[in-house]
């Protein structure tokens, strides 16, 4: 890597203090398990119910661009002090910016609809009707979001989440063919079916979501963390996104060796929890549902705040929770319009829970590659990082992605609009 | 009129017709109210940027295109000169602060004068969604306005003037700026605390970094989140920092100084003048929340022999940044407190008075180690604009001004709203607050949700499902009770002190608790034995003999809201004890927290009692 010899500050410190590594870590962690929500486990159960292990390679190398997506954010952060929003707006000015924050709109929003949807389905094992627990929930997120409180009930919500974990216990003991799975993670295999290809396309969707990058860089910006701060955010990068694959690597693990062979079609919540059955009997769907509940909730408290940030600040409005409804009206009203919509489209009276999920996944990768492209664009302009500029590696993996995302999204909608 | 968005990108065209480019930027003069368009940046074949004088080569210029006076091969070009401002680079889309709206803003658009005349001004900045609105297209803004002209709302536009903005990512304090130009730096300290407030951390720093020493001291001592000012006080450099501190009341200096690392502290309390340093030290010497914390050192005083001349003589001397004096102190010979004289008592009498003669000498004052809050209210209740700190010997250490004495009241105020159970930001009616504290008032419904369902797991299996919420019924009243033991204790807390004599002793108050716990309990207990026998008699023959084992279930219920009740007041000595200690450590206590813990612990001792009864 050429990245490490441009950079005296990284050199100059040759040991990192464990006391700031353990500070930086955190916001990778978060984006990791709440990537874990929703539509992360409605993605990955479907892709190990319907193909075996033949989406496992798939892991490693969402892993990796995940790393080199957040990465570059985070550094952006570092370098400028600057939200994603804002910089796009000052550099490509008010029509562009428009279009970013209308797909940021609509991928965000989509994703709050699935981790309602997740929410509603998980209490469902619980026998709560819809029209109880969505109302009731988004209540609460509102409330939570509203006054900026969630941060409080963060960790309970994070601890509840890791729930998730077991999933490499429940993958463990159904003991899998390690070699058989192993070859599949290395062997890349692809069926061109468009069920395949959307499947993919979700995949990305949830493993580099859009909201994610402007997490990670708001994250930094808010914690002020300078260009010598770098390599502390590069070990919470990493390790967050290395945590997040680990988990969905054993869920299609799990799936793909519980549900395949049985011939089981995840079509529903209790599908995805019955692959947790060998492990804690029947217990599962308890365990499952309240995992699930903790990290779509956890994703739902963080999303719409995100996403009105994002606007208002392209935009120059007021924001932030401590601002009321009369010095802020839009940063609330974005707020309020993203959780009603997202509440209301799932209580619509016999629409498909886990449908909603993996479509809302299917949209966010569609829409990435927009707004990867105008990251990518900022992070190699020099005027605007210095001597942190996006390395040409980097560079061309992000537009890797860009492509690969744009051209299955292509063939997938061919294949969809063909009938095959 | 012609707005920059409507310029950029058109074509320059030379005098002979041929294009040359296309605009990219103006520059403009700083020095002016409405500052002249002085350069015309523009994108040259190959993509070159090439920045030429306005004055001297554009000839015509509209919506469309621009013309130049001369041929391509006759332009000269021309540098950026430090006193420029480019529009796109430097304001457009970026983030200024309009110093007379006091807000921090995006620019959208920006406003320049007539076509017609030969002068290109820029009139302002335009920050209003009509600027949005025409940069999407100017069909949009167009189809906005005869929208909001038929619904009877015009849209004006919000232009900012070129002397009210405040360019915070570049530094124009060494450009020589026109006299009517209003900055940051010309603001109220406030409001510059304010504004910096609503910026990215890192703008902060920037902004902060571009006040003079001042302004800096002023608007630090004005930021309500101590660690933010910790951190901006972080970024400066050292001589920097000490310079400000120096600048400070010792007493802001101080609260700051105690917000650092003791290395970073002492590094710059050692670069600070030997005066300054001694100052902050002796107030750092005391306790957090005493006078002493918050006095300053800064007093104006004389000996009581002198004059109302050699008064005004000592006034006159002070260095201009001395804390305000609204009065003259006198001592004795040996130092001690004696008098005090007004600024008014000393303008109006005869320069040759003694002051002795015009002293008050029945004087209100503090020890050091008193606490802040006695101190405010001692000021509000005497009605002082200050008060004089003395120690054990009567010798004057400092006074505590009403400002600092404000801010602990404010501070104290909102402090005791959240043991209350209430919030301190009162400002924000909107509905998210009023939901809120709705939510908080009836948490009970949540918490007895949560004790139904504890029951069931615990004696559902034995009395059935109709037995289960018989049993839960007086669980509500106990949760009601516990609730209230909180606000029992709570009130008991604001209202005593536990250093005041008159207040109640801790034993005092654990007999009464109980006391009250045991007659409460007593009386939930009697109420429910007297409707379980009213439902049960046979005066009542609604209610078949098939409901045996319901009244069983109530009479259990009862015993354990009863049992519940006389706990949820026989620990609020603890409760108590919890709050003090907070208090002593300044940590704040919510009293929401509390009312849960307390509705919790009375749902386990219910359970545990019903548990109990049916085992």
């Amino acid at each position: 890597m050429t990245r490490k010899d441009d950079e005296p500050s990284s050199t100059r410190r040759t040991h990192l203090e464990p006391r700031l590594i353990l500070a930086a870590m955190g916001p990778g962690m978060v984006a990791a398990l709440a990537g874990a929500d929703a539509g992360g486990v409605a993605t990955y159960s479907n892709a190990g119910a319907l193909f075996g292990f033949n989406q496992l390679w798939t892991v490693p190398v969402m892993c990796f661009l995940l790393i080199v997506a957040q990465e570059t954010a985070a550094r952006m952060g570092c370098v400028t002090g600057k939200g994603l929003a804002s910089l796009i707006r000052e550099q490509f000015g008010v029509r562009l910016s428009a279009l970013a924050m209308t797909a940021l709109l609509i991928s965000n929003t989509t994703v709050t609809l699935s981790e309602f949807a997740g929410i509603a389905s998980a209490l469902a094992l619980f026998g709560v009707p819809v029209y109880v627990s969505v109302p009731v929930a988004a209540l609460a997120i509102w409330l939570l979001t509203m006054s900026g409180s969630y941060r409080r009930i963060e960790k309970v919500l994070l601890a509840i989440a890791c729930v998730f974990v077991t999933y490499i216990v429940a993958g463990v003991m159904v003991s899998p063919n390690w070699g058989d799975a192993l070859m599949h993670t290395v062997v890349p295999h692809v069926d061109a079916t468009p069920q395949y290809l959307s499947l993919l396309v979700a995949s990305v969707g949830t493993a580099i979501a859009p909201w994610m990058l402007f997490l990670a860089q708001s994250n930094v910006v808010e914690k002020n963390a300078h260009a010598e701060d770098l390599p502390y955010q590069r070990i919470d990068t990493v390790t967050g996104a290395v945590a997040a694959s680990v988990i969905s690597w054993f869920i299609i693990l799990t799936t793909g060796a519980v549900l395949h062979p049985a011939g089981i079609a995840v079509s529903g919540a209790e599908d995805a929890a019955a692959a947790l059955a060998p492990l804690v009997g029947d217990y599962a769907e308890a365990l499952f549902g309240a995992g699930l509940t903790g990290a779509s909730f956890l994703a739902a408290c963080v999303l719409p705040g995100i996403t009105s940030s994002a606007v208002c600040e392209a935009f120059g409005w007021e924001r932030g929770a401590d601002r009321s409804w009369s010095e802020a009206p839009v940063y609330r009203g974005i707020i309020t319009a993203v959780i009603v919509v997202s509440a209301a489209v799932v209580m619509i009276p016999g629409i498909n829970l886990f449908g909603i999920m993996m479509i809302a996944q299917v949209i966010n990768g569609v829409l990435l590659p927009v707004l990867l492209v105008f990251m990518v664009l900022i992070a190699s302009d020099k005027h605007v990082m210095g001597r942190h500029v996006n390395s040409r590696v980097w560079n061309a993996l992000t537009w890797f992605t860009i492509v690969a995302v744009t051209v299955l999204t292509i063939i997938m909608f061919v294949m969809q609009a063909l009938g095959v | 009129m012609i707005y920059l968005s409507q310029l950029l990108g058109n074509p320059v065209l030379d005098a002979d017709g041929e294009k040359v480019g296309t605009v990219s930027d103006l520059g403009i003069a700083t020095g002016e109210v409405f500052p002249r368009i002085t350069s015309l940046a523009f994108m040259g074949p190959g993509r070159t940027p090439i920045m030429i004088s306005w004055r001297k080569f554009v000839d015509t210029y509209d919506e469309n295109e621009v013309h130049l006076k001369v041929i391509a091969t006759d332009l000269r070009f021309s540098y950026l000169q430090p006193d420029e401002v480019l529009l796109a680079r430097d304001i457009l889309n970026k983030q200024i602060v309009d110093t007379h709206g006091m807000r921090v803003v995006r620019v959208n658009d920006l406003k320049l004068s007539d076509t017609s005349s030969t002068q290109l001004r820029l009139l302002g900045a335009e920050v209003g969604a009509r600027g949005l609105l025409r940069s999407l297209h100017p069909a949009l803004e167009r189809v906005a306005l005869r929208l909001a002209r038929t619904f009877g709302h015009p849209m004006p536009e919000k232009i900012i003037a070129w002397s009210y903005m405040d360019l915070v990512e570049r530094d124009l304090s060494n450009v020589k700026l026109s006299v009517s130009h209003k900055t940051l730096d010309d603001m109220h300290p406030a409001d510059i605390a304010d504004i910096i407030e609503r910026l990215d951390p890192r703008l902060r720093g920037q902004v902060f970094a571009q006040l003079d020493d001042e302004q800096r001291a002023g608007a630090m001592a004005e930021f309500d989140d101590d660690a933010m000012a910790a951190e901006l006080m972080g970024n400066l450099t050292e001589t920097d920092a000490s310079r400000m501190l120096s600048e400070m009341d010792p007493d802001d200096a101080a609260e700051l100084v105690s917000e650092l690392d003791y290395d970073k502290a002492e590094k710059l309390l050692r670069l600070m003048g030997v005066q300054e340093q001694r100052a902050i030290r002796q107030l750092l010497g005391y306790r957090e929340n005493t006078a002493g914390r918050i006095m300053t050192s800064e007093v104006a005083s004389i000996g009581e022999d002198a004059t109302v001349a050699d008064a005004v003589a000592l006034l006159r001397g002070l260095d201009e940044d001395f804390e305000s004096v609204r009065y003259v102190y006198l001592t004795d010979e040996d130092g001690k407190l004696s008098g005090v004289v007004t600024l008014n008592a000393l303008i109006v009498a005869p320069a040759e008075t003694l002051l002795s003669e015009l002293a008050t000498e029945d004087l209100v004052t503090a020890s050091p180690e008193d606490d802040q809050e006695d101190v405010a209210e001692n000021i509000a209740k005497y009605n002082l604009l200050a008060m004089p700190v003395v120690n054990d010997e009567g010798r004057l250490l400092g006074i505590v001004t009403v400002d600092d004495a404000l801010d602990v009241l404010e501070e104290e105020h909102a402090e005791d709203l959240r043991v209350a159970g209430g919030t301190a930001e009162g400002d924000d009616s909107g509905h998210a607050s009023a939901l809120i504290w709705l939510v908080r008032r009836n948490a009970w419904v949540a918490l007895w949700a949560l004790g139904v369902l504890a029951l069931v797991l615990v004696v559902g299996a034995q009395v059935g499902l109709a037995g289960t919420l018989a049993v839960a019924i007086p669980l509500a009243v106990a949760l009601v009770l516990a609730d209230d033991s909180v606000s029992y204790v709570t009130n008991f807390f604001l209202e005593n002190d536990p250093d005041d004599e008159d207040s109640p002793s801790m034993i005092g108050f654990t007999f009464r608790s109980i006391g009250i716990g045991a007659v409460l309990a007593a009386l939930v207990a009697l109420i429910m034995l007297a409707l379980e026998s009213i439902i049960a008699s046979p005066a009542v023959p609604s209610v078949t003999a098939s409901l045996d084992g319901l009244a069983a279930a109530l009479t259990a219920g009862g015993a354990g809201a009863a049992a519940s009740t006389f706990f949820s007041f026989a620990v609020t000595p603890i409760y108590l004890a919890i709050l003090r200690h907070r208090d002593a450590n300044n940590k704040e206590t919510s009293g929401f927290t509390l009312s849960l813990v307390a509705m919790l612990v009375a749902v386990a001792v219910f359970s545990l009692t019903v548990l109990g009864l049916f085992a």
